[in-house]
């Protein structure tokens, strides 16, 4: 043989040499790959965009984001066990009589680069999540000036909210566009979820103690705020309605309430980091 | 080798009509009149005693169904062997064999065995009948959830059911791979003649069972409305159900704890000659690990559990904060408990499937020793991640970071098991038989349940998705179609060693299909529920989320026939199913050496192994073999087994 | 009627090993199942289980420990109702009136009257298992035996002599909470070791520890140790951190 063909024929036996590529294994499992990843990729765009409700603040937009970006980062990963599992279905599947094992194949004990390769991938793809979910996290505890201080306090089966200051107490959230909430949550009895989804937050209502969780509504719109810890006979009607209102129709609404006039400007002053408690609440 | 007689079995042995002393008298049905007998009086006494009381109803309940777990374990005969410790008055040899199942047929199954095939066998019934009952509840749930106001359930009915449906899969998954198949096979694998503590063995499978009326007794005393993680101050404030519910789970920590116990005990002390922990087959590995999670995690749900008690029965401030307590401190201990938990369910299921693989692609388990690295990383990370429960409970924020870090690491050793199927099945000579369908399920459903977990995972979407159906899809996912489905594997792998029968595969094969196609469906209508922003553990719904449930629902039942089909296929099969041979799969680990059914013992002679069970395809003989009963000559000693690769060979098959 | 092991080994000693681990059984060893296992093999895995055991134990105390002290610094509405109440944090009475006094503490004498029977009764059957070791005959063991249950039969008596005497119940905050917890669960291990004691003490009266068995005792003394420094450390914490 030529040397030419000698090097043929060594390649026609290995994965990445020999006839074209997508008749050989290599090609095979990529297109099993891309295809897994293709799917994977549109369901993390698709499921966040038409599944979740209209996101009304940048925490809301963050959970979008981290949806869309962690399924782009998975998909690849995830399509590629697919890719060889479905791919060793249809190659290396023993096709002859069912009743008997077919002959030992060739064994390979471990594949000690493939093994540090697929170690290193992991790792780096937790280093990648770890940063953008610590940075996300971060950038949320900041505390802004001009903060509106609303409590909520949930207990069997509803919710109520007061805006300190004010004396305005109701069971409906309103809150005025682009200006950062911090929400003080409490609970009278047993422990509930104060959960607006839309807003892209949540924390408990715990009795006996302030749990703190800000976020600023950038969009206008209405929502609900559900329960989202199990807290007894109607749980689930534990649902309050929810807007994101203009500013003025925020202030007018407060007097509308029988807000005191030196409220409609509430106060901006230091507010507690996120997720202090304080001592039982006061109300 | 020889024309050597093989010794009687021990099974056709006679025992004198005395053997066995009380066991001769005890067996279910004494437990049963014990137990309810005793419940009685318990009731009796602590009504006439403490019903005037405050809390009054709750110390009766306690000390009822506790009253109940002592008199069925006295009648059953679980505190014999104590007690005649005690006395200083020890089971004869006669005794243990009586006790051990000799000469008592199929009755022996009804009653205190310490044979760990029949404890086994005992496993694989109860996990199959608490699938039936929390299968049915799920059920109901599913129905329930199928219109937007539906009344079919009352809320109260319905957060009930949601409870105990929760409880009854938390047991049934805990013991679905370490009750059957670690109690039955493992023994045999490692080359023992059964567990290291036999009468324990026995206990702890009927302790369990003593637990379970505890459990449905709830639906009789006001229902536990708080879901299976019962949190306080809601399940402090719950009807008398949730003392019976902290007994249930009190007495069956008692189990867990000494089946872990026992497993431990017997893969480090009991293993064959020459059987290292290097030669280990994986599936005891992981039982090892997963037992050795149960028993730091079972602890703390004692202790959770019994303070719930005390807060209930005695006025105790541990969960109530107005009086001093922290309800912070439940979630803390109880998740303590519940994360590593999850694991208990998950390794043995996981080790089942890689053991499989192994057998059905016929070549060695692909980087073995990265494997149990991976087993024991994630037993160790197990115990770290526990707050990631907690994220959105406003409990230390500053802790979310480190724990975002440690569930995330997680991931890390959960994708080496990936690396080790995969590798094991790369360039395999794959035989599609029906365990293997459920190995490929699983690696499916578990990257979709593990990749969902990430989401969780990063504390700001978590902020979205806490609470909200996109969890329960995700755990969904990782036991039900993870842990459960390498259950379901394991029992169509094992089943013909247990049964002396083989399954019917046409019937399994659609079954499986019904089974898979109904997992999807099921969960990612909860998927989509979830994204939608739809709560958890709701009786009620807005409209807009009916499509989501619909679709749900519909998976369910379709779920359900899969797995009405499938039991349909084992109690057909263990009836009439065709005899099994030996060693059906011609796999290499200890179990697949000894005849079907396996005698008392298991092994007339005691083997001694040279290699570990991958020899596929080395060319080398079997190291892993009994050897023929020779009684006046050793056997002979074969050449250690290659451990690296080695030529096929000719005919490469190698039994 | 016994299974033949392939082991027939010249390094056999009468100690009941052999060179190897393995050897003929001892006589009398129970052995559920008819199996023959080696006294070695026996106290192995009794060893191993009763380690395993212990650890499990020592979680839960350590989480009984944290507790205390996740309870006692919250003082959660001021209701810890112990000493520590300041004026700065003070106990209230639930209803946000601050408290002149806390409750009464537990007399701390108990703490040391029951640790101490705790860790004479550890220390008796540490006396019987060295008896038993150097083969002194079975009434030396016998009365070690004894003694330690009596030790053990006084700690169960006084501890729940001290829940009748406690000038507090369970109602009364966070502390005696936790506190008349730590004494239940001092109660339930010490009864558990009590039954050990009975039948360490009934058999050893009946000869059962001669010979090649008296690691049986040590195992015992090792759950007996261990129930001693785990009441210690209860009561310790109990009495100190009021």
């Amino acid at each position: 043989m030529s040397f030419e063909d000698e090097v043929d024929a060594i390649e026609a036996d290995t994965i990445l040499g020999g006839e074209p590529f997508f008749s050989r294994a290599g090609g095979k499992i990529f297109i099993i790959w891309l295809v897994f990843t293709v799917i994977g990729v549109l369901i993390g765009f698709y499921a966040p965009h038409h599944l979740l409700p209209t996101l009304l603040s940048p925490e809301g937009g963050d959970v979008w984001a981290t949806i869309v970006f962690f399924t782009v980062l998975a998909a690849p990963v995830a399509a590629f066990v697919y890719a060889l599992a479905f791919y060793s279905l249809i190659a290396w599947r023993h096709k002859g009589n069912q009743d008997e094992p077919p002959p030992d194949a060739a064994p390979q004990r471990g594949n000690g680069p493939m093994t540090v390769l697929w170690l290193g991938v992991s790792t780096l793809l937790v280093v990648v999540l770890l940063f953008w979910g610590i940075t996300v996290w971060s950038a949320q505890q900041i505390s802004h000036p001009n903060t509106l201080q609303v409590n909520v306090t949930g207990q069997q089966w509803i919710w109520s909210y007061s805006y300190p200051g004010t004396g305005v107490s109701t069971h409906t959230l309103d809150l005025p566009l682009n200006r950062p909430v911090q929400f003080n949550v409490t609970s009278e009895d047993v422990t509930h979820g104060f959960w607006p989804a839309a807003l892209g937050v949540q924390v408990d209502a715990n009795p006996g103690v302030v749990t703190v969780i800000r976020s600023t509504p950038n969009k206008l719109g209405n929502f609900t705020v559900q329960c989202s810890q199990l807290c007894g006979l109607y749980h689930a009607f534990m649902n309050t309605k929810a807007a994101v209102v203009t500013p003025q129709q925020f202030a007018s609404w407060l007097q509308s309430q029988g807000a005191t006039p030196s409220a409609a400007n509430t106060e901006a002053g230091t507010t507690p980091t996120a997720g202090t408690t304080t001592a039982m609440a006061s109300s | 080798m020889t024309t050597a007689v093989a010794p009687p079995l021990l099974e056709d042995t006679e025992l004198g009509p005395k053997a066995g002393g009380f066991y001769r008298h005890q067996n279910i049905f004494t437990g049963l009149g014990f137990g309810i007998g005793l419940g009685f009086i318990g009731w009796l006494v602590s009504h006439a005693l403490l019903q005037g009381s405050n809390w009054g109803s709750d110390m009766v309940v306690t000390c009822t169904m506790f009253a109940w777990v002592i008199g069925f374990n006295i009648g059953m005969g679980t505190f014999n062997a104590p007690i005649r410790w005690m006395l200083g008055h020890d089971q004869t040899h006669e005794d243990e064999l009586y006790a051990a199942g000799v000469g008592q047929g199929a009755s022996r199954y009804l009653k205190f065995c310490t044979d760990h095939k029949v404890v086994g066998t005992q496993y694989l019934v109860l996990v199959m009948v608490l699938f039936g009952v929390g299968g049915t509840l799920a059920m109901m749930i599913r129905t329930q959830l199928i219109t937007p106001h539906s009344s079919f359930l009352d809320p109260q009915t319905y957060n009930s059911i949601v409870t105990i449906h929760g409880m009854v899969m938390i047991i049934a998954t805990i013991i679905m791979v370490s009750g059957p198949f670690a109690n039955f096979i493992m023994p045999i694998m490692i080359g023992a003649k059964d567990m290291a503590f036999p009468r324990l063995n026995a206990m702890s499978f009927w302790v369990v069972v003593s637990a379970v009326p505890c459990l449905l007794a709830t639906f009789f005393l006001g229902g536990v409305n708080a879901g299976w993680t019962t949190y306080a101050p809601l399940s402090v404030q719950a009807p008398p159900a949730m003392d019976t519910f902290a007994l249930t789970i009190i007495t069956f920590v008692v189990s867990v704890t000494v089946a872990g116990i026992n497993t431990i005990v017997t893969v480090v002390t009991m293993r064959a000659k020459g059987m290292t922990m290097g030669r280990l087959p994986i599936f005891t590995w992981g039982t090892v690990v997963g037992s050795a999670l149960g028993l730091y995690a079972m602890p703390a749900f004692l202790l959770v559990m019994t303070m719930m008690i005390t807060d209930r029965a005695t006025g105790t401030s541990f969960f109530v904060p107005q009086i001093g307590g922290s309800q912070w401190l439940y979630e803390n201990i109880f998740w303590i408990m519940g994360h590593p938990e999850v694991y208990v369910i998950l390794l043995p299921g996981v080790a089942a499937v890689l053991e499989i693989t192994s057998t059905f692609a016929r070549k060695p388990m692909f980087a073995y020793k990265v494997a149990i690295a991976g087993f024991v990383a994630i037993g160790v990370l197990a115990i770290m991640v526990w707050a990631h429960h907690m994220f959105t409970t406003g409990w230390a924020p500053n802790l979310a970071a480190p724990f975002m870090l440690t569930t995330e690491l997680i991931s890390i050793p959960t994708g080496i098991i990936f690396l080790c199927v995969i590798g094991t099945l790369w360039k395999g000579s794959i035989w599609t038989r029906l365990p293997m369908y459920f190995v490929y399920l699983f690696l499916w459903n578990f990257i979709i349940g593990g990749v969902t977990g990430i989401y969780l995972s990063d504390v700001p979407a978590d902020q979205y998705f806490h609470g909200d159906m996109f969890v329960t899809a995700h755990f969904h996912y990782t036991l039900l179609g993870g842990a459960m489905i390498g259950a379901t594997a394991a029992v169509c792998y094992w089943f013909p060693k247990m049964t002396g029968r083989m399954l019917n595969e046409r019937i399994g094969k659609v079954a499986f299909w019904v089974i898979a196609a109904g997992i999807q469906i099921t969960y990612f209508g909860q998927f989509w529920e979830g994204f939608q922003g739809m709560a958890r553990r709701v009786a009620y719904y807005d409209p807009k989320f009916l499509d989501a449930n619909v679709m749900s629902t519909v998976g369910a039942y379709i779920l359900m026939s899969g797995w009405i089909l499938f039991l349909y296929m084992m109690l057909h099969a263990w009836r009439n199913g065709a005899k099994a041979p030996a060693n059906p799969w011609h796999a290499k680990t200890l179990e697949w050496k000894v005849p079907t059914p396996v005698p008392l013992e298991n092994f007339l002679v005691d083997p001694v192994v040279t290699s570990d069970p991958y020899t596929y395809g080395e060319g080398v003989p079997d190291g892993q073999e009994v050897p023929d009963f020779a009684p006046s000559e050793e056997p002979e000693l074969v050449p250690a087994g290659s451990t690296g690769p080695g030529d096929p060979g000719e005919s490469g098959e190698v039994r | 009627m016994s299974i033949t092991t392939t082991d027939h080994d010249e390094h056999a000693h009468d100690d009941g090993h052999d060179g190897h681990g393995h050897g003929p059984a001892v006589e009398g060893a129970e052995n559920p199942g008819g199996q023959h296992e080696t006294a070695y093999k026996r106290d192995q895995k009794e060893r191993l289980l009763i380690w395993l055991l212990i650890g499990g134990d020592l979680l839960f105390l350590v989480l009984e420990v944290f507790t205390w002290f996740y309870l006692r610094t919250l003082n959660v509405n001021g209701m810890w109702n112990g000493a520590l109440c300041t004026k700065a944090n003070p106990c209230t009475d639930g209803l946000g009136n601050p408290i002149t006094a806390p409750i009464t503490r537990a007399d701390p004498k108990y703490a040391i009257i029951i640790g101490v029977l705790a860790v004479v009764a550890a220390g008796f059957v540490w006396v019987a298992e060295v008896n038993a070791k150097n083969g002194k005959g079975k009434r030396s063991v016998a009365g070690a035996a004894g003694i330690a249950l009596a030790f053990m039969l006084a700690a169960v008596a006084f501890q729940i002599y001290q829940f009748q005497v406690l000038p507090f119940t369970t109602i009364d905050g966070a502390y005696a909470s936790t506190y008349e917890f730590f004494m239940g669960s001092t109660l339930a291990h010490l009864i558990l070791l009590a039954f050990l004691g009975m039948g360490l003490w009934i058999r050893a009266g009946k000869g059962r520890y001669e010979g090649k068995t008296w690691y049986r005792v040590r195992i015992i003394r090792f759950f007996a140790v261990w129930i001693a420094i785990s009441t210690v450390v209860l009561v310790t914490v109990g009495a100190i951190f009021y």
